[in-house]
């Protein structure tokens, strides 16, 4: 590899980027400038929206009692709000009595004159009254008894006039209504009386309540009723406090509770808070954003502009080539990062300053410390490193600039769902979490910025999720090499894509075996068929039926949603379902090496799966697998039916779809290592609950090699019917007391568990199939390459050998 | 100089098995000699071309570029041909003075010999007035200029030029062939691709009519015209090609 050279395309990207005026803006401009005019627009914001006054009608209000008076000149007395001087203003309060020229305060533009409020207040009133008669206050005790809180008016008979209600109220101006009942006044002072006396009886009975009318679904009435109704509650203690003052009863009764509140996070910690879900989510975001479109212009743009095969001509190695446009990328996703994240904390720091005290009390935004954001750049690195060679690559997969702009949406969206999750704060570091992509950086970055105690223990988790972070990093940039050498990608031409041609071609022009689309899209069905499952097939495992029934649903799963894809997929969009499907005669000795590598890959299997949950990896399992588990341990069923549907419907629907029509279309293309993998990851997928997946991905592994190594279907579908016919056994027998096999022992759990000194033997084994196979594939590989293994003949012999020199017969 | 025996490319075609671009192609150029590649669009010309320029990988043959391997060494291969293709290859954002200098120093030229080279190509091709303008606000015949430059930037002995006067007017063709002629007689190695007739009787010693990936006829225009008795090119490659059409149907 040549330094200089990655140095020259590095230096001449950048400065092409910086030349570019739309990079430029949406990598500087825009967040510089973003962030100081969003900041300014919520100052603007939040200062018009405090200049607004709602307005409260208070009828009858001659007859609220004048110790403590509620009202004064003004509206609501200052006393009766939390904010004091400062609420008391944004409402507006008309009274019906029209009393000491609280009616007189100026009009604003658009307000109603007192004179017409009450008049619609009235008439709002008297509505209540004609549709309920005089009882309404009746009628609202009794709802208030059944149900105190907030009343809705369809509680109430209001329901056939509420539409009406609704819109005469919208249209009156008014925010809220408080309407006091009449003698109320006298109610109040007979209750007083009676506390004074100590005298018993029923004192609330007749008491009638006072009415608050407001309309949760206006913003401004909500907002108006929080106010007023503070201020209805405190001025009530007040009552209260008279009431037992006059009749000398202890003042502590007010609140027998005695609560004291005590908060013991500093302030640092508070601001912290809110800066530590922000800057993660922000981190990943931005440095997605800054890689992607500096990405589409050097990879996808650079073939559309034709300057790609210029490049590709000069003596700089495709290597070089792709690290140089990495670096820039990188940079251009670092520096997008953090302009916009300083950006924003500069905005966060003088809205502070701007505002002063007031806001500050409720949300601080004070920046983290110095260890913090250094954290945040360490974090950042491997991040962006990701997320660039990540966009490198899908640039260049991409025909143009268009189709890659297509890639971004759905990229965003799933590292937005990753970040969204990360921000829950149920969501804690776990060992699992730290090897996640994504996920990893930006849980490990929102414990940091926390700046709580707890954080200093995840510093431990830096290394898994830095080595994690930058082997991704590795991998995604050894896929974007890995394009930039491949003819097909660099060459191909952004063609017509037409529905209805592309899908009578789908059916026509078919082939031996199916397309590397058709595979990929055999997945996605099972897997779309499993999520709509999750909603109608889940039996009722309570019932006392139940065992037999999860065997049923079992086996409809495996038919109907594994099975019933694959096959109808083969035999409709293939010519030779039996290459589609390896159905061909195996060599015996791949049969003895699937039972063989099924009888020692199962104590491996099970010990790692145990092993891993000890190490808290993953999980324990759900409670429902495990209550469906010991259900197949008390042996109500017979151990046959367990077998065939445990082992033997999973061994052939998933062989079917999985080692047959995916893996054959995945491997199409002649890369039979990458087939394997991404039949093995989509094989784990669909199991699901995370420790199983990992087993099943792994297993996955081998199978899909076992398949390639014998071209044949049967010796898969062997090892899959042994292996999950011992894991039925063992679980079968852990049941039963005192039963006993060599090599095993019972845990506390009474679970069979393996001797360590089998399983080296038995890795031994496993260990010494895969050599032997991987060498006969490759071997056998380089043997079809050079021609001497006869390609494709009619009669198909197996999917394997199917790249040929020889067209393929279509079959029109 | 050039030695191309038994070269066959074939792609995997989308849903149809395998496509044959270029079909047992077999050739030689010597130094000091234009050699012509005659062919419709399609006919596999730009695949051969790209072969020679290592961009893509032979199925089967043996290319050698000066005695080098395609396949074994693509990276010297690369340092010994400058090629040129109808697609000028101009970066947007670039002086033409930058332009040929990142070529020049990608070919590892050293920096003192570079500015030398470069003043020189920009005098000759009278460049200088285009000297700082960006690429976007060339017109094509600048960029033809541009890419003619850093073509020869590196003064390789093999030149590959695909197509260079497609799309081009009269005026801005005429100065890229009389370019192509002059470094014929400076004894570059020169193939030449197109489907104009009147460029290849103009231009080349030796000419391969080339069509459907198969190599129809080859020799010097001369001996062509002895051979199938059809003095004129154009009647020529007609000719042939309906022969060909005859021989395997479609």
């Amino acid at each position: 590899m040549n330094w200089k050279n990655i140095r020259l395309v590095f230096l001449r990207e950048v400065r092409d980027q910086l030349r570019d005026r739309r990079t430029l803006f949406i990598i500087t401009i825009l967040p510089v400038l973003m962030y100081p005019l969003l900041g300014l627009g919520i100052v603007e914001m939040m200062l018009t929206f405090g200049e607004q006054r709602h307005t409260v009608v208070v009828l009858n209000d001659q007859e609220l009692p004048a110790v403590p008076s509620l009202l004064d000149e003004q509206g609501f007395a200052i006393q009766w709000f939390e904010g004091g001087a400062d609420d008391a203003p944004s409402l507006r309060v008309v009274r019906e009595s029209g009393a000491e020229g609280s009616n007189k305060t100026p009009l604003r533009p658009g307000e109603a004159s007192p004179e017409q409020l009450i008049e619609a207040a009235r008439s709002l009133a008297s509505m209540f009254r004609s549709v309920h008669g005089q009882d309404t206050h009746e009628e609202l005790n009794l709802v208030q008894q059944r149900a105190s809180g907030r009343i809705r008016a369809q509680d109430l008979k209001l329901k056939d006039a509420q539409e009406e209600l609704n819109r005469r109220f919208a249209q009156s101006g008014i925010q809220v209504l408080v309407m006091i009942p009449p003698g109320y006044q006298k109610s109040l002072h007979q209750l007083e009386e009676m506390v004074r006396n100590q005298s018993s009886g029923n004192g609330a009975a007749g008491f009638p309540p006072i009415l608050v009318v407001s309309n949760g679904a206006d913003d401004k009435s909500a907002v108006a009723f929080a106010r007023v109704r503070g201020a209805l509650l405190r001025w009530e203690n007040a009552i209260r406090e008279n009431t037992f003052a006059a009749a000398s009863l202890p003042v502590e009764l007010q609140s027998p509770g005695r609560f004291a509140w005590l908060e013991i996070a500093r302030a640092e910690q508070v601001s912290a808070s809110v800066w530590s879900k922000l800057f993660p989510a922000m981190l990943v975001i931005m440095s997605l954003t800054g890689a992607f479109y500096t990405a589409i212009d050097l990879g996808a743009g650079e073939k559309e502009r034709g300057t790609m095969e210029t490049l590709l001509i000069s003596p700089a190695r495709r290597v070089e080539i792709v690290l140089g446009k990495f670096l820039t990328i990188i940079l251009f996703s670092i520096g997008t990062a953090i302009l916009n994240l300083l950006s924003m904390g500069i905005t966060g720091q003088q809205m502070v300053k701007s505002f002063g005290s007031g806001l500050t009390e409720t949300v601080r935004l004070e920046l983290p410390g110095m260890q913090s954001l250094l954290w945040m750049v360490i974090l950042l690195i491997p991040l962006a490193a990701f997320f660039s060679a990540l966009c490198l690559a899908l640039a260049t997969f991409a025909r143009s600039t268009k189709e890659g702009q297509y890639y971004l949406t759905p990229l965003l969206m799933v590292v937005m769902g990753l970040t969204m999750f990360c921000l829950s704060p149920s969501v804690e570091m776990t060992p699992l979490y730290s090897v996640l992509p994504v996920v990893n950086v930006a849980l490990l970055l929102r414990g940091l910025l926390l700046d709580s105690p707890q954080s200093v223990g995840l510093v431990v988790y830096a290394i898994p999720v830095l080595v994690s972070s930058l082997g991704y990093a590795m991998l995604a940039l050894w896929w974007a090499i890995d394009l930039y050498s491949r003819e097909d990608v660099l060459f191909r031409e952004a063609e017509k894509f037409d529905l209805r041609s592309w899908i009578t071609s789908l059916i026509r022009t078919k082939d031996a075996v199916p397309a590397f689309p058709e595979a990929v899209f055999c997945f996605v069905l099972i897997l779309m068929l499993h999520f709509a499952a999750m909603t109608w097939l889940t039996p009722d495992i309570s019932g006392p039926n139940s065992g037999r029934l999860i065997l049923r649903t079992i086996v409809v799963q495996q038919l109907v949603m594994v099975a019933c894809p694959a096959v109808f997929m083969g035999l409709l969009l293939t010519t030779s379902p039996r290459a589609t499907f390896r159905l061909r005669k195996p060599k015996l000795i791949s049969m003895l090496l699937a039972v063989g590598m099924a009888v020692f890959a199962f104590p491996l299997s099970y010990e790692f799966s145990h092993f891993l949950v000890a190490q808290r990896v993953f999980p324990e399992l759900p409670q429902h697998v495990r209550e469906a588990m010991s259900r197949i341990q008390s042996g109500h069923e017979p151990l046959w039916l367990l077998v065939v549907v445990y082992a033997l419907t999973p061994a052939i629907c998933e062989e079917l779809a999985f080692r047959g029509f995916i893996l054959s279309g995945l491997a199409r293309g002649g890369r039979l290592a990458i087939a394997i993998v991404i039949s093995s990851m989509m094989f784990g997928i669909i199991h699901m609950i995370p420790q199983q997946a990992f087993n099943a991905a792994l297993l996955g592994l081998l199978l899909g090699l076992l398949a390639v190594y014998s071209r044949s279907l049967f010796p898969t579908i062997t090892f899959h019917l042994c292996f999950n016919a011992i894991a039925t056994l063992q679980t079968r027998a852990s049941g039963i007391e005192g039963f006993m096999v060599p090599f095993c022992w019972k845990d506390e759990s009474g679970a069979i568990r393996f001797h360590g000194w089998f399983l080296l033997p038995a890795g031994c084994f496993l260990l010494f199939s895969i050599v032997h196979m991987i060498r006969t594939v490759i071997r056998e590989q380089d043997l079809k390459r050079r021609g001497i293994i006869a390609a494709y003949s009619e009669e198909p012999v197996d999917s394997n050998l199917l790249y040929s020199q020889q067209p393929l017969p279509s079959a029109h | 100089m050039i030695r191309v025996q038994g070269l066959t490319k074939e792609f995997a075609g989308p849903r149809h098995g395998v496509f044959r671009a270029v079909d047992d192609v077999s050739f030689e150029v010597r130094p000091g000699e234009i050699f012509g590649l005659l062919g419709l669009n399609g006919a596999g010309k730009t695949t051969c071309l790209r072969i020679l320029s290592t961009v893509l990988r032979p199925t089967r043959g043996v290319v050698e570029v000066d005695g080098v391997n395609v396949v074994r060494d693509p990276e010297k291969v690369r340092s010994r041909i400058g090629f040129m293709s109808c697609n000028t290859g101009i970066y947007d954002r670039m002086t033409a003075w930058e332009m040929v200098e990142y070529y020049g120093r990608l070919y590892g030229i050293p920096e003192d010999r570079l500015q030398d080279r470069l003043a020189k190509i920009f005098e000759t091709l009278k460049m200088n007035e285009i000297r700082d303008r960006l690429g976007g606000k060339m017109s094509t015949g600048m960029k033809q200029k541009v890419s003619i430059a850093r073509t020869i930037v590196h003064d390789p002995p093999v030149i590959i030029f695909d197509e260079p006067t497609s799309g081009l007017d009269v005026l801005v063709s005429r100065a890229v062939l009389e370019a192509v002629a002059k470094l014929r007689d400076q004894g570059k190695c020169i193939i030449f691709s197109t489907h104009i007739m009147r460029e290849v009787e103009k231009l080349c010693d030796r000419i391969a009519i080339i069509d459907r990936g198969r190599i129809l006829a080859e020799g010097t225009l001369e001996e062509l015209a002895e051979r199938y008795r059809q003095p004129d090119v154009e009647e020529l490659f007609f000719d042939l090609i309906q022969r060909r059409d005859e021989e395997i149907p479609v």
